[in-house]
């Protein structure tokens, strides 16, 4: 019976366990440890926080290939922590640290350009997502004592970031 | 700062301007607006850790009491979804993710005193174990939003490791 049990779980799991495999390697360094992870809505991109040169780091990639896409803003403000991406990776959001405060950024990869996201009250985020489509955002934060996620609208800051093949449904794109 | 070769200061003056307000719009810092009708129905929870958005779907976990689980919250209803079968009382949720069609939902949790990665189907109403080759502790995660990929950080050896695995 136990027997029994144990090949049916067996059976059930092993699929998967197959489909296994470790994160693609960022190639300058084997035993590299990283955290963090997140993907892009596709799937196809993978940020994670490695340890470079002693300070944690936001580290983007291409999941098939492994290679290294560069981040114009992220150069510094280390410690980040908790990346988030949107459907194609346009948007990277993350949590970086400015002077002694914790802040939420987002790099825009299409223009460029970097959001800072200060917090009303000056609170600080400790963990993040951001919605795929890139018009909403959770933050996790302390208050109180206690742990309290709050939700907040990004749609008049950001642009959506649509999954491929998905047109933007505007009043121009809607006209015959 | 001037502008090398100039005959008119004014074209230098613009450089700089121009210059100060590229630099400005590069890392202009834009208020968050909270969303407060979502927000107010989360403060009823008590406390809330490790959100996960996606599509229509937030995913967190949420504790009243000492007792914390994993809760689906449908935002364009702005109400919990029930998840028969994935909240149990002898299990701890240490990290949760959600697809953006809010039909599976990856889920670390502790249990006996070991941590399981699991993946929960919605539609099914079950979670199935997913092991981990070679073995680890799994820690944080995240879904791809099509349900397809799941990034997991896994320590192996004292070494903080990333596994990522295709799921059908």
């Amino acid at each position: 019976m136990a027997a029994a049990l144990a090949v049916g779980l067996g059976a059930c799991s092993l699929p998967w366990a197959r489909r296994s495999r470790p994160a693609p390697s960022a190639g300058w360094e084997a035993n590299l440890s990283r955290q963090d992870p997140a993907l892009s809505g596709d799937g196809r991109l993978l940020a994670s926080v490695i340890e470079r040169q002693g300070r944690s780091t936001v580290l983007l990639q291409e999941r098939s290939s492994g290679r290294v896409l560069p981040l114009r803003h992220l150069s510094r403000w280390q410690p980040h922590s908790s990346p988030s991406l949107s459907w194609r990776g346009r948007y990277l959001a993350v949590i970086v640290q400015r002077g002694d405060r914790r802040l939420a950024v987002i790099e825009d990869r299409l223009t460029n350009r970097l959001l800072p996201l200060p917090l009303p009250g000056g609170r600080e985020p400790v963990r993040l997502s951001l919605a795929p489509d890139g018009q909403r955002l959770a933050l996790q934060l302390v208050a109180s004592g206690r742990w309290r996620v709050e939700v907040f609208d990004l749609a008049g800051a950001l642009e959506l970031d649509p999954p491929a093949g998905e047109l933007l449904r505007t009043p121009a794109a809607a006209t015959p | 700062m001037t502008l090398q070769g100039s005959q008119h200061p004014g074209a230098a003056r613009l450089g700089v301007a121009l210059l100060a307000t590229g630099l400005l719009s590069a890392c202009v810092a834009t208020p968050l607006r909270p969303l407060p009708t979502i927000n107010q129905r989360l403060e009823q929870n008590g406390s809330n850790r490790d959100p996960s958005l996606s599509g229509r779907w937030l995913a967190l976990i949420s504790g009243r009491d000492g007792r914390e689980r994993v809760e689906l919250i449908d935002l364009e209803l702005n109400r919990p979804v029930p998840l028969p079968g994935l909240n149990r009382p002898d299990a701890q949720p240490l990290n949760v993710s959600v697809d953006a069609a809010g039909e599976r939902m990856a889920l670390i949790r502790q249990r006996d005193g070991r941590t399981e990665l699991a993946l929960y189907s919605r539609s099914r109403q079950s979670l199935q174990p997913l092991p981990l080759d070679p073995p680890g502790v799994p820690r944080q995660l995240q879904l791809d939003a099509n349900g397809r990929v799941l990034a997991v950080q896994v320590s192996r050896g004292g070494l903080w490791q990333v596994d990522l695995i295709e799921l059908p």
